[in-house]
């Protein structure tokens, strides 16, 4: 319990580090038009299924928060208020604010695994601009119980009847794989993701 | 019967339900406006919430406060008296009340509501917490953080009332509820708007390798590379005086009381109180659980960890306080 | 506007003065300012009070000479036995001066008196104004953070209530109150051995930021704000408003200079502006404040440029 690691929770999340990183490697060449309907369609579900926090952040009026995992090579914009929305940016992006860390740190702060303040006080997060904002946001997100893999796996049903092209199915594969590769123990997740990787590394070739 | 009534804090539903689940006796909270003192973006409780937390916490034989700790504005108390209102309604066990004229409404509309008083009230000695007694029927009082636990004892011989007091969390070196250091930076009141050092005024600036933090227009603390960084609540901040510079009011702390439960139990305290509101729900999961685990073993006469929290507190520190005579 | 004449008090002295000092400065105040009524006591340390308490008859003596009312201000924190202690006896030892209570535990023990309410006590609101005059209270000094619509709307409750309210015009404004001394702290010294430091800075000590900003000043176990309030273009308003009395709160300052001002300025014989340039003068090289009187952050001057 007086264990810092146990506190901050499954401090690693390489996978899904991994995953996020590949997905935004692959969606960069091809443009934001590729990886945007994957992003509209998690925003959707998350406002269908966490309503509360969603009427929580539209309280918060019209802003930009610039999220920064510094361990991916993009970064996104999430706005809030009427019509909430995210999607990849540059990291040097002008926003209200601006949150920085690792993306694990970052993951862990949306699903409320973590407490904001300490990895604040470690120094693990670094806030710009707007701390209102930032501190608004996580106030909404902390108050709901989110677990990206179960929300997202509710994505499987729509996403499969979508007409898209083939190289947006790999992608949202990729981003959305996620769920079936978490539920997965451990060792075999890493072998799924090893050949996750593979296929999608032959089809771009 | 147990020693203590551990009574832990809430910000959202989700938060509720993790103190409850990691063993609060009590949980308190605050709707989402101004009538609470952690008036923070993004926090506290719809009438909604509040019913649905009140239904988690009865079911599984637990009680809600709710704190209605600010001081109604002149001219404009509404507010004040509705969340009073629905707290009541909305089955809360109780209500935590600062503001006189709030009290003596919630007495007259409300007789059957069982009131406490908040810290911010400062009632610090036996005649201010007995005129609050007679005058409106309070049960209990949150005793200000200015008392050794000799002075908790003594008073608890004195006076015949339900003492609460804060055993872990945030802690305010100045007396509380008269203290209006924030608003003379920012503007917005503890007292009137029930935040302290408000976000809305918080900027972090990075100059060179420093980390500034600033409230209104005022740099409170900067911060080397690998120094643990505070928020910058004003009395915890970093200022001059004789040319030298000092955590002149607190060091960035946490109170942790842990370790005196025997002298607080002979103290006569009957509830302990973890501060934070505003902290995550991971964090009050944690905290809870722990401060369960050290209240169980010491009703069994087991000894318990009281280092347990060492690490989640601000600033990786801890102090006891005004608990003992040496932080004077 | 109302027809009573407004009236001037002069704050207990918040500071650590030597004790010859203190009685002179009362002897001053008796003889030459034009104050109606002057509150005595040491209200912030009890640690304080034996250095000057054989001054007090004497001032007292010379203050009602001078034809001042002099009311007895009670601690703001009393936590020890001794501090009660204090208090009681205050209270029991009155006779018929009245007492400003600074404390609940102080309204408590004067029993329903009658008294006045120092700046101390939290009356955010009619409500409990009303509960304070039911009480006892004639006189509610109002906190230092209220605003103008806030002292408005008590304005407007203190008439049918027979309460006179009181608003700080000029001098520091104590922000916070604590159990731990950080004179002593700032010396590297503790409360208990505290070698009474807090007397080498009779304005309070400068607290800066780390960017060598001027921010607040601490006077023992008080904090206060290092500018100077300062209400010159507010006391009309505050006037029409109803408010009965202007507290000045005593300074190393010309004092007597300080209370002519503000009479000349209550009774309309000097302009706002020529006393704000006059007040400015008196309070450098510290700045002049009024935020919180406009809703604003305590700290600001609206009529710097």
């Amino acid at each position: 319990m007086n264990d810092r690691t146990n506190f901050r929770g499954p401090p690693e999340r390489t996978m899904e580090t991994l995953f996020a990183r590949l997905a935004l490697t692959l969606a960069q060449p091809l443009g934001g038009r590729l990886i945007q309907p994957v992003l509209d369609l998690m925003m959707s579900t998350l406002a269908r299924r966490h309503p509360d926090a969603f009427e929580r952040m539209a309280e918060l009026g019209e802003a930009d928060l610039l999220v920064d995992p510094v361990d991916l090579p993009a970064a996104f914009l999430l706005h809030v208020g009427e019509r909430p929305g995210l999607k990849v940016c540059d990291r040097a992006t002008q926003a209200n604010a601006r949150v920085r860390g690792a993306f694990a740190s970052l993951l862990d702060l949306f699903e409320g695994r973590i407490d904001g303040d300490a990895l604040f006080f470690s120094r693990d997060l670094t806030i710009e601009g707007d701390t209102e904002l930032v501190v608004g946001m996580r106030n909404s997100l902390d108050g709901e119980d989110f677990d990206l893999a179960a929300d997202f796996g509710a994505l499987f049903g729509p996403l499969a009847n979508l007409p898209l092209r083939r190289p947006l199915t790999s992608l949202a594969g990729t981003l959305i794989g996620l769920h079936e590769v978490l539920l997965a123990p451990a060792l075999r997740r890493l072998e799924q993701v090893e050949r996750r990787l593979g296929r999608l590394e032959e089809g771009k070739r | 019967m147990a020693s203590f009534e551990l009574i832990c804090p809430a910000g959202t539903l989700a938060a509720l339900r993790a103190a409850v689940d990691a063993g609060a006796d009590s949980v308190y909270v605050g709707f989402r406006d101004e009538t609470n003192a952690r008036n923070f973006p993004g926090l506290n409780f719809s009438r909604k919430e509040l019913r649905q937390g009140v239904d988690y916490a009865h079911a599984r034989g637990k009680q809600v406060f709710v704190a209605i700790n600010t001081y109604p504005t002149a001219g404009n108390a509404g507010a004040w008296h509705r969340a009073v209102d629905d707290a009541a309604d909305n089955g809360a066990d109780a209500v935590i009340l600062a503001d006189l004229g709030l009290l003596d409404y919630a007495s007259k509309s409300r007789p059957k509501l069982r009131l406490h008083l908040s810290v911010q009230a400062s009632a610090a000695n036996p005649e201010a917490i007995g005129l609050y007694r007679d005058a409106f029927g309070v049960r209990r009082v949150v005793l200000p953080r200015v008392l050794t636990i000799n002075d908790i004892a003594k008073l608890n011989a004195e006076i015949d009332i339900e003492t609460e007091v804060f055993v872990f969390g945030g802690m305010c070196p100045m007396a509380e509820g008269r203290c209006s250091l924030s608003s003379y930076a920012t503007g917005r009141s503890p007292n009137r708007n029930g935040v302290c050092s408000p976000a809305s005024h918080v900027r972090y600036e990075t100059r060179g390798s420093k980390l500034v933090s600033r409230l209104g227009a005022f740099t409170i603390n900067t911060f080397d590379e690998e120094e643990p960084a505070g928020y910058p609540t004003l009395c915890k901040g970093r200022f001059t005086t004789h040319d030298k510079a000092s955590y002149l009011f607190e060091e960035p702390t946490s109170l942790n009381a842990l370790h005196l439960l025997p002298d607080l139990k002979a103290a006569g305290v009957k509830a302990l109180k973890i501060e934070g509101r505003q902290r995550g729900k991971a964090y009050i999961a944690q905290v809870v659980a722990a401060c369960r685990d050290a209240l169980d073993r010491f009703d069994r006469g087991q000894s318990y960890d009281a280092t347990a929290l060492d690490r989640v507190t601000e600033g990786g520190k801890d102090t006891a306080g005004a608990y003992g005579r040496a932080w004077r | 506007m109302s027809n009573t004449k407004t009236e001037l008090t002069l704050g207990p002295v918040l500071f650590n003065w030597a004790p010859e000092v203190w009685r002179d400065f009362y002897f001053r105040i008796a003889d030459e300012a034009a104050v109606d009524s002057v509150v005595i006591g040491e209200v912030v340390c009890s640690k304080r009070t034996p250095f000057f308490a054989e001054h007090i008859p004497a001032v007292v003596e010379r203050l009602q000479a001078g034809g001042k009312q002099v009311v007895l201000g009670s601690p703001i924190l009393a936590t020890t036995v001794r501090e009660r202690d204090a208090v009681r006896e205050l209270v029991a030892s009155a006779g018929d001066f009245l007492i400003e209570a600074n404390d609940m535990g102080c309204v408590a023990q004067l029993g329903g008196k009658p008294h006045w309410v120092g700046p101390f006590v939290n009356v955010y609101n009619e409500a409990t104004l009303a509960w304070m005059a039911k009480r006892g209270a004639t006189s509610v000094s109002l906190a230092g953070e209220l605003t103008e619509s806030a002292i408005s709307a008590l304005a407007t409750a203190a008439a049918p209530l027979g309460v006179d309210l009181e608003v700080q015009v000029f001098g520091r404004l104590p922000l916070a109150i604590s159990v731990r001394c950080y004179h002593a702290r700032a010396h590297g010294l503790h409360k208990d051995n505290c070698r009474y430091v807090c007397n080498e800075d009779p304005d309070g000590l400068t607290v800066d930021t780390l960017d060598g900003e001027d921010f607040l000043s601490v006077n023992g176990l008080q904090t206060l704000s290092h500018t100077y309030v300062g209400l010159t273009h507010e006391i009309a308003t505050l006037q029409a408003m109803g408010i009965r009395r202007l507290r000045l709160s005593p300074h190393t300052a010309d004092m007597v200079a300080v209370a002519a001002l503000f009479r000349s300025l209550a009774d309309g014989n000097l302009g706002a502006a020529e006393a704000r340039e006059k007040l400015l003068a008196i309070a450098a090289p510290a700045k002049l404040s009024n935020g919180f009187f406009h809703d604003r952050e305590g700290v600001i001057d609206t009529a710097a440029g």
